[in-house]
């Protein structure tokens, strides 16, 4: 449905910032194993199919540090 | 397969690596909001120039947008972005700025342009509290709450900053909060398109002053708070200011025709080259 | 004539009317300011004849947005000025420091009057001679004007604007009450023999990763806003490019002293005296409207074959360190005369006093300027 690319190094952690694991609706994201080069814990998407495009992730992000792109238009997204 | 890019990290200035926000602030949702709102409008950075004064939302555009950007002292960014205005007309103005620099030391201008209905769009980032310098007690602060100059808890009214902008005569004037980014972008958007003094307050988490200082938790937290408080306008309408107490009334407050500023001069320099000729 | 920028003619002028002409003969595009005894008449009529020529005049709610408006209006390529008084140059001392650090082309004007605070609105004492140079907070140089006379008021405008822009600083007019209200006959010459320097600009379609619009000791081309070169202009310390560095001292120290050394290294072109102590003993130092007394008294002292000159300050700053110790050297006596405790007072002495005697007149009551037997008296007091 979508594409999800997290930019590790602009990430400032599931800790201490989190936004986007609370905002996404699926709950797909999960703390990442490594920490980045900052020390910050980005996250990863546990399932990148199931994602529906709702960009809350990548809207909500105060870093910028998530880009969604969806194959089309996402059921129940708002606009 | 090619990675997707973010379609807004195009606007951001090349040298700088990252944002200089604490993780978690809400002025990164801001910082988005608006370039989403350049974006969807079809505008570039190259249309705008943006005028702060001192504080973390000064830090908005500055370094982060590749864009003009006249980062000044504090308390003044209105009085700066007004004779920026008089000297480039067509671009468009914007202000991002504290709630501490535009109602404390910058109330003044604040009002005063909200009078004049200068074309410009002022976005004011209200986390209630002085964050840059470590968390002290803003205008805007709730009665009772602890602060690093308040230790004892706050013993002061705080603003309602719409208001007083409101009453002051601005033509737009909305209030989101952080939770509300999309509605936000809209906002801007509406606000950029309009001939007049737009003003747009944004609540906004500070999880690292306000937040630990007075324990309203993480920025995850105060976004939740900020969505069960917050209460539409037409909503709010229903209620009584007692039931209204503690709520955060969201909304575009207000959105009316007024005389702007320029237009007027232009009116009466046109009179005045009539009466040379 | 109404209308035009230079209104040639001889005129019986007022000195703040001669300093607004100045102003529209000079360029200026906008002002800004705020109704304030004695400089009010600048501000009425630039009000008038601004729009006049396509410009503008913005009464704004206080000094502090005053100065603040001009700056912004700069940056978009304009010239611009604001006048006031002492007190309002006290509000206007920390943008001042933000004109300067971001390299700002801009004329302030103060019509000084008796201070301190509110003090005698209408009394011509050159009250805040220091104030431009020490009253913001940091390390900096700047440039200021001393007229003595309404036609100085119009032909030291022009050239503070000229100075403003050729060295991205702001330039003050430092005028008083006397010089300001007093007329005078004023000569306004044609547009054509008016010299005027307009500062030089970035070139359009400069790469924005490559300008350097800042922190140049033969100053940089300024960056204006609204021609694509996205200007990062910032009060914070910072580099040639804008770029703020908040954590380097060699940053810090870079930041102060090239805005300083861009004043410093210029002075011969900016400083300006007038000599007239050819063969004397004793010199007359001063400034403004004070310097009427010390001429007349020289000429009286010459008249009695006393070998008295004079020195007087054009410009007080940059100081002018160099030609007070040339005058120095050649001189036995030197008196410095101002219509205050003393401000420059210090400064003179420091670069005079290790090759002449320096002592320091006042009138006998401040606000009025120095009777010219009173100067002879001390002159011949000084030479026994």
């Amino acid at each position: 449905m979508a594409k999800v690319r997290i930019y590790r190094d602009l990430c400032k952690g599931v800790e201490e910032c989190g936004i986007c694991v609370s905002v996404c609706p699926k709950k797909l994201f999960q703390p990442s194993a490594a920490l980045n080069p900052k020390g910050y814990r980005p996250p990863e998407m546990k399932d990148e199919t199931a994602c529906t495009g709702c960009e809350n992730c990548m809207i909500y992000c105060p870093d910028l540090a998530i880009a969604v792109k969806r194959d089309k238009a996402a059921k129940g997204a708002k606009r | 397969m090619s990675e997707i890019v973010h379609p807004l990290h195009r606007f951001i200035r090349p040298y700088v690596t990252s944002t200089t926000n604490c993780p978690g602030c809400g002025n990164g949702i801001a910082a988005q909001a608006i370039l989403r709102a350049v974006d969807e409008l079809g505008m570039t950075l190259d249309d705008f120039i943006f005028v702060t004064g001192i504080g973390c939302s000064a830090w908005i555009p500055s370094p982060f947008f590749d864009v003009d950007v006249l980062h000044t002292t504090h308390g003044r960014p209105i009085a700066f972005a007004l004779g920026i205005k008089m000297g480039l007309p067509e671009k468009k103005v914007m202000v991002t700025s504290g709630d501490g620099d535009l109602a404390a030391i910058g109330g003044n201008h604040l009002i005063h342009n909200a009078r004049r209905n200068i074309e410009m769009v002022v976005i004011c980032l209200n986390n209630g509290i002085y964050g840059m310098t470590g968390g002290q007690a803003a205008p805007t602060t709730p009665m009772g709450l602890k602060t690093a100059t308040t230790p004892y808890g706050t013993f002061e009214n705080p603003f309602d900053i719409s208001e007083l902008v409101i009453a002051a005569g601005a033509t737009f004037v909305a209030r989101w909060t952080t939770h509300h980014a999309r509605q936000l972008t809209a906002s801007i958007k509406k606000a950029i398109q309009k001939k007049g003094f737009s003003f747009i307050e944004v609540i906004t988490q500070c999880p690292v002053q306000y937040g630990k200082k007075t324990g309203s938790g993480s920025a995850v937290q105060m976004m939740k708070e900020y969505k069960e408080k917050s209460i539409l306008l037409k909503e709010a309408a229903k209620l009584s200011k007692d039931e209204l107490h503690g709520r955060i009334v969201v909304g575009e407050l207000v959105d009316k025709e007024a005389p702007e500023m320029l237009e007027e001069i232009n009116r009466m320099k046109k009179k005045v080259a009539g009466e040379k000729a | 004539m109404k209308g035009t920028r230079v209104q040639t003619g001889k005129y019986f002028m007022m000195g703040n009317t001669a300093c607004a002409e100045g102003a529209l003969a000079a360029g200026c595009d906008f002002a800004a300011g705020y109704p304030i005894t004695p400089a009010t008449e600048i501000a009425n009529r630039l009000a008038e004849r601004l729009p006049q020529v396509g410009g503008m005049f913005l009464q704004m709610e206080d000094e502090i947005s005053s100065i603040a408006a001009i700056i912004g209006a700069s940056w978009t390529g304009k010239k611009v000025m604001t006048a006031t008084s002492g007190p309002g140059i006290s509000l206007m001392l920390e943008n001042l420091g933000f004109a300067i650090g971001v390299e700002t082309p801009c004329v302030i004007v103060n019509v000084q009057r008796g201070g301190p605070t509110t003090g005698m609105p209408t009394a011509g004492v050159p009250a805040d001679m220091v104030q431009p140079k020490r009253g913001s907070h940091g390390d900096y140089e700047i440039i200021a004007l001393c007229p003595a006379s309404p036609q100085e008021m119009f032909e030291h405008t022009v050239l503070a604007f000229n100075f403003a822009e050729k060295y991205r600083v702001p330039v003050f007019i430092l005028s008083d009450a006397f010089v300001g209200h007093m007329r005078e006959e004023v000569v306004i010459p044609e547009a054509g023999r008016i010299e005027i320097v307009n500062r030089k600009v970035t070139e359009i379609g400069t790469d924005p990763q490559k300008v350097k619009g800042f922190l140049d000791e033969d100053v940089a081309p300024m960056p204006i806003f609204g021609r694509g070169f996205r200007s990062h202009v910032t009060s914070s310390c910072h580099d040639e490019y804008g770029k703020r560095n908040l954590s380097d001292l060699t940053a810090l120290d870079n930041f102060i002293r090239k805005l300083s050394d861009k004043i410093l290294k210029h002075k011969e072109d900016i400083v300006r005296v007038e000599r007239d102590y050819e063969g004397a003993e004793v010199v007359l130092v001063s400034y403004g409207a004070v310097s009427r007394a010390a001429k007349m008294a020289a000429i009286r002292a010459r008249e009695q074959g006393l070998p008295v000159g004079t020195l007087r300050l054009i410009t007080p700053w940059p100081f002018p360190s160099e030609e007070i110790e040339e005058m120095a050297r050649k001189a036995k006596k030197v008196i410095v005369l101002e219509n205050n405790l003393g401000q420059m007072y210090p400064f003179i002495k420091a670069e005079a006093a290790c090759h002449a005697d320096v002592s320091f007149l006042p009138p006998r009551v401040i606000g009025e300027i120095q009777d010219p037997e009173a100067i002879l008296n001390r002159i011949r007091e000084v030479m026994k």
